[in-house]
């Protein structure tokens, strides 16, 4: 069988990463759009990781990814908290309905 | 790799991808959470693949352990959803966009697929040594290149975490029961407040956001 | 000793100016006047002693052309033709300056005497000391400077203070119309200065007189030849027919026809009258309107050279005279006539300079400077004593002979002095222009008989002068006193005549001091009795057409001068001195006429009518321009694209996420594509090291490129992913020639341009072609003197497969120094260069490598870049230098 090199890995990321970005454009539950965002984070640490396979010399890509965890954590903790005022405000977690910035 | 690392990459690939579209796809929030939970458990194993062995482990213990887990509790807490009152908005914006995002991975995967790199083999512990050996993307190893290398964006990472904990629960609370009735009190003090005026500061406390304007006609 | 002096004398009144302009108004009337008088009599003072030295150097050492200069510093220097003209602020007194210099201070110093008493109730008494020194000054500047620019500097003052003074009571709006038209007249006149004063300097290569003056007596051809304007070695229009000197002193005879009120600038002048009478004295008698005949005097060698000015000159001169008399005639104000009277003797000084008779017009000036200066003081006072504003009619006057007798007896001087009675100096003076006049004849070669017809109007002038001016004496002076002026708070009452009165002294002193002068002042040339130490004493200074007298010409004059004075004087004493209705049955008789003279010709009119009608035009044209098409671009325009922009930019925040969001994918896609859609973009980095040159293409995702150096089509390096190439260039890689062409015109950049074998780079004569056909070079690019001799045939540059081929024709053309041939075609290889002119030429190669980009899905693009090698830098002079030398 043909090895796995590093394009397998970067093509799967990239597939991933739209996925996640088409996921956030194309749904309206901001839950759901939270999680798709979750996705790309994903794709971008097998990215990372995956070059750093490749390019032994040192940690740098994994200790990159570790970062990105962390950021990710924080970040989805804090988009939850704006979910839950959202919720609150309008009753709906519909994107749509959160367009009080408007014109 | 062997054969076997080939096999597993494609089983997990394959996993990946379709726990991703389950995300995305599935109309209920819960089944959309587990399938991400699926995914983060698939990706951790294609980190194993590629030699990332502590980084695979955190993967599941703070992605699938917490953030899911965060996801799960929010969605109980918020109930079931229901349909929106006026149908969906902008669907040419998002088949347009929809098909952009696609059109774009495609070019980068396309584009990518074809890069090659030379292949390391990386040795593994062995069994004498436990998992104190320094190989590649071992914890010793790991933990070197984050601790001694990398200390001061970690420790920056934890400020980061405190404030968006901060954060995250400055924006998430409203006003207790007993904050909002000393806001009253010295609004009524004030005398200057009106019955309906003072229904609006009321909503004001708890909401901490500025009410909707008059709603218009969509 | 006396050098110093003159600067004395130029500096005492604008010091005086300087201080009451500042210090005036706190000072208190009796330190204004103080320091005004004792600086104007400082000044003449200090002229008296300088004429003096003059008159020393001239009788004691026989100098011919005495002159003391003052050297003050130097002002600027411009360069013309690579050489300095220096402009130093230099004070100049010679024979013809020395006169003119006693004769402003002095009678200036007469007129500041009398305005202590006639301004003494003026509440603006300080404002009127401080612009009468600086007036002073300025025509002091005016008559001193030695350079046509100080005398510039002088001309603009004295131009400056007509307005100021003229303008004097600008509360008035009639007033201040009046001064503003008298400034905008002479800077109509002042732009002809301007202009004559550079051709002069250009001709002459200076701008001192004196130096001007030198070239005109010794080569005259410099004026004489045709006019042509161009730098040296390339006229670009030669006018045939007129000759440079004629164009010059035309330009300056306009600034004269505007400061001297001459046809068709004099309309300024009438209308003057709205200034104080001192000032008419001092300004438009004495000096101002002076300062133009003193130009073409001082100017007089250049001016003999061009008959055709001097025609004009004599012409206009002639019309002017007769125009001022004729509408004097029937004028019923006072200061209104005298003002005619002056534009007319004007005319009779334009006259005289213009056949030729510099010494003559000369004495007219000097004469009618006391003469006029006492008329219009004698008319001050009578205005004084019977209490009239603005001017007087003389129909409400009448028997001031009984109440003013020192006045009468000083304005009746002056009138005979004017009307040319023998004995007096305007006799002496007009005698002589008539003779000058009478003398030209064969100097304007054109016109044999213009002198005939000059001598014949100023005749004709001479005695309407006569008549009108006794016209004037009889109705003020003689008779009774009809009542004096009407004033509007007493229009429908009991009109009470009060008496008049004598002027006080500080009036009558300097009138009776004019009055003498009027009379002896003609003394210095007694045509019939040769006695003419006027002429001797001028005659260094002044230029000459080399006229004869014809024998009789002085018999003739005497006759005509005395036929004049006595018909005129007869006249008016029939009509005037015994009452008689004549005046009256020749007024209906001839009603349109005696309506066109009242209306001074109606000239006001016809320039309203037609220039300033254009003028206006011009205005609401450019009102309308900018309201509608400036405004809009500027104002409009831009608030209406804002507005729609941020119309646009309204509608975009929908406040929807997704909305957002999409926009950030299509900017993802437009990111991606650009790495993605191949582009080479191939460019030189770094310096050329000699004939080897790093090229470079830009990034992308993916790609491979392959390099083609020497444009033959065939790739010259397989695909790599390496996207940087290096080539050293060898001359079977060039595809054309690049020359680098730094030109010696004014600001001139190195430019590079190419030109490819069998071709030529096209040479046009100058800028203008250039820009217009898209030549590469033009002529004017090589600097002055580039071409031999006159030659103007331009150089032929081609090139064929080794490099250039120029053939210089016309061109200095210098190879490694030497001079080359005119029809030999100088070879140019790669990497040698050649002077044209000042300019430098270096050959260089040019080469045009391309590179390919190919992308992952196999899409190719192809772009390319010139490349000049070896590339020529600002340090090639010093190697040609090295190479000259003969260092390797």
């Amino acid at each position: 069988m043909q090895q796995i090199e590093l394009g397998h890995y970067l093509a799967l990321s990239s597939v991933i990463f739209g996925l996640g970005a088409f996921g956030f454009l194309v749904r309206r539950n901001v839950l759901v759009q939270l999680m798709s965002i979750e996705l790309m984070l994903n794709s971008v640490n097998l990215m990372l990781v995956g070059c750093n396979r490749f390019l032994p010399d040192n940690h740098a890509g994994q200790v990159f990814a570790f970062f990105v965890i962390a950021v990710a954590a924080a970040e989805a903790s804090v988009g939850l908290a704006i979910v839950i005022s959202l919720f609150r405000l309008k009753k709906t977690v519909h994107s749509d309905q959160a367009d009080s910035l408007r014109h | 790799m062997s054969t076997a690392g080939i096999v597993l990459f494609y089983v997990f690939g394959s996993l990946a991808l379709a726990s991703a579209v389950g995300t995305i796809a599935l109309p209920s929030p819960i089944r959309a959470a587990m399938s991400l939970l699926a995914h983060i458990v698939s990706l951790s194993g294609l980190f194993l693949l590629l030699h990332a062995h502590l980084l695979a482990a955190l993967q599941v213990l703070v992605y699938a352990g917490a953030v899911v887990v965060l996801f799960i509790f929010v969605i109980m807490l918020i109930g079931p959803v229901s349909a929106p009152p006026h149908g969906e908005r902008g669907k040419l914006i998002k088949a347009c966009s929809g098909a952009t995002i696609l059109a774009v991975s495609a070019l980068l995967a396309y584009s990518l697929y074809p890069v090659r790199a030379p292949l390391e083999s990386l040795g593994n512990c062995t069994a004498a040594e436990g998992a104190e050996c320094d190989q590649f993307g071992g914890v010793l190893a790991f933990s070197k290149s984050l601790f001694v290398g990398a200390v001061v964006p970690f420790e920056l990472i934890a400020v980061l975490l405190t404030v968006a904990i901060v954060g995250a629960v400055a924006v998430a609370r409203g006003r207790t029961a007993a904050e909002s009735r000393t806001l009253s009190i010295k609004l009524h003090e004030k005398g200057k407040v009106s019955v309906a005026e003072e229904a609006r500061e009321h909503v004001l406390a708890t909401q901490l956001t500025v009410p909707p304007p008059p709603e218009r006609g969509l | 000793m006396a050098e110093k002096a003159l600067l004395g004398i130029v500096l005492f009144p604008l010091l005086g100016a300087i201080a009451i302009g500042l210090f005036g108004r706190r000072a208190g009337r009796s330190a204004v006047h103080s320091i005004a008088v004792l600086s104007v009599a400082a000044s003449f003072g200090l002229a008296l002693l300088a004429f003096a030295e003059l008159l020393r150097m001239r009788l004691d050492q026989g100098k011919e052309l005495a002159a003391i200069s003052f050297t003050a510093y130097e002002w600027f220097t411009l360069t013309w033709n690579q050489r300095p003209i220096g402009v130093p602020v230099r004070f100049v007194m010679d024979a013809l300056s020395g006169v003119m210099t006693l004769v402003i201070t002095g009678i200036g110093l007469l007129i500041h005497i009398y305005s202590t008493g006639y301004m003494s109730e003026e509440p603006s008494y300080a404002r009127f000391f401080a612009y009468l020194n600086l007036f002073t000054g300025s025509m002091l500047i005016l008559v001193l400077g030695s350079n046509l620019p100080l005398m510039f500097v002088g001309w603009e003052g004295v131009g400056l203070c007509s307005y100021l003074l003229i303008g004097f009571w600008y509360e008035n709006t009639s007033y201040a119309a009046a001064g503003r038209k008298a400034f905008v007249a002479n800077r109509i006149g002042d732009f002809g200065v301007l202009l004559g004063m550079l051709l002069l300097a250009v001709a002459s290569n200076s701008f001192e007189l004196s130096a001007i003056n030198a070239v005109a007596e010794q080569r005259p051809n410099v004026f004489t030849g045709a006019f042509s304007l161009g730098p040296r070695g390339m006229p670009y229009w030669v006018v045939p027919g007129i000759s440079f000197g004629t164009v010059a002193t035309l330009l300056l005879f306009l600034g004269c026809t505007g400061k001297s009120a001459q046809l068709p600038l004099y309309v300024w002048l009438p209308d003057a009258m709205a200034g104080p009478t001192p000032v008419s004295a001092l300004i438009h008698a004495a000096t101002m309107v002076t300062a133009g005949v003193y130009l073409i005097c001082r100017l007089s060698p250049v001016f003999a050279l061009a008959p055709v000015t001097m025609a004009l000159i004599t012409t206009l001169g002639a019309l002017t005279a007769l125009l001022g008399a004729s509408v004097g005639l029937v004028q019923n104000q006072l200061k209104k006539i005298l003002a005619y009277s002056t534009v007319s003797q004007l005319g009779f000084m334009f006259a005289a300079v213009g056949c030729g008779a510099f010494a003559a017009g000369f004495m007219h000036v000097y004469t009618h400077a006391f003469f006029k200066a006492c008329l219009f003081l004698g008319a001050g006072s009578v205005m004084h004593a019977v209490g009239a504003h603005g001017d007087a009619d003389i129909r409400q006057l009448g028997g001031l002979r009984r109440y003013m007798p020192l006045t009468r007896a000083t304005f009746l001087v002056s009138c005979c002095a004017i009307a040319g009675v023998p004995l007096f100096s305007g006799f002496f003076s007009k005698d002589e222009i008539f003779v000058g006049a009478l003398s030209a004849g064969s100097y304007f070669s054109f016109a044999p008989w213009l002198g005939h017809a000059v001598f014949a109007a100023l005749v004709l002038a001479a005695t309407m002068t006569a008549f009108y001016m006794f016209r004037l004496y009889f109705l003020t002076f003689s008779g009774e006193y009809r009542g004096g002026p009407v004033h509007e708070a007493e229009l429908g009452h009991e009109h009470v005549a009060h008496e008049p009165h004598e002027s006080p002294a500080s009036i009558t002193v300097p009138l009776i001091i004019l009055g003498v002068g009027a009379v002896v002042a003609g003394y210095v040339w007694i045509g019939i009795a040769h006695f003419e130490p006027w002429v001797t004493w001028l005659a260094p200074a002044l230029g000459s057409i080399g006229a004869e007298h014809p024998h009789n010409a002085a018999l003739i004059a005497l006759a005509s001068g005395l036929a004049a004075a006595a018909v005129g004087i007869g006249l008016a004493t029939l009509f005037y001195y015994r009452k008689s209705d004549a005046p009256e049955r020749l007024a209906t008789q001839f009603r349109g006429v005696h309506r066109l003279l009242l209306d001074a010709w109606r000239v006001d009119q016809l320039y309203d009518r037609t220039i300033l009608a254009v003028s206006r035009f011009l205005a609401r044209a450019s009102n309308v321009l900018d309201v509608y098409v400036i405004d809009v671009l500027t104002t409009v325009l831009p608030t209406q694209i804002v507005r729609a922009v941020s119309f646009l930019f309204t509608r975009m925040q929908t406040g929807l996420v997704h909305a957002y969001g999409a926009v950030m994918a299509f900017g993802l896609l437009a990111l991606v594509l650009h790495f993605v859609v191949p582009h080479g973009d191939p460019e030189i980095i770094g310096d050329p090291q000699g004939m080897k040159v790093e090229l470079s293409a830009s990034a992308g995702l993916g790609y491979e490129y392959r390099w083609d150096f020497d444009s033959d089509g065939t790739f010259d390096t397989p695909w790599s992913a390496d996207r940087n190439a290096t080539r050293d260039f060898t001359d079977a890689d060039f595809v054309r020639f690049a020359v680098v062409f730094e030109g010696a015109s004014y600001g001139a950049h190195p430019r590079t341009l190419t030109v490819a074998p069998k071709e030529s780079l096209p040479v046009s004569a100058s800028a203008v072609t250039r820009a217009l056909t898209s030549a590469q070079i033009s002529a004017d690019e090589f600097g002055p003197n580039w071409q031999h001799g006159e030659d103007n045939r331009l150089p032929q540059i081609n090139a064929d497969q080794d490099g250039l081929l120029i053939t210089p024709r016309g061109a200095r053309v210098r190879k490694d120094g030497t001079l080359q041939a005119s029809e030999k075609p100088v070879r140019v290889a790669r990497g040698e260069s050649v002077t044209i002119g000042f300019a430098r030429l270096t050959v260089s190669g040019y080469a045009r490598p391309r590179v390919q980009v190919r992308n992952v899905f196999g899409i190719q693009r192809t772009q390319s870049v010139g490349v000049v090698v070896p590339k020529v830098a600002r340090r090639l002079t010093a190697q040609v230098a090295a190479a000259r030398a003969g260092v390797p």
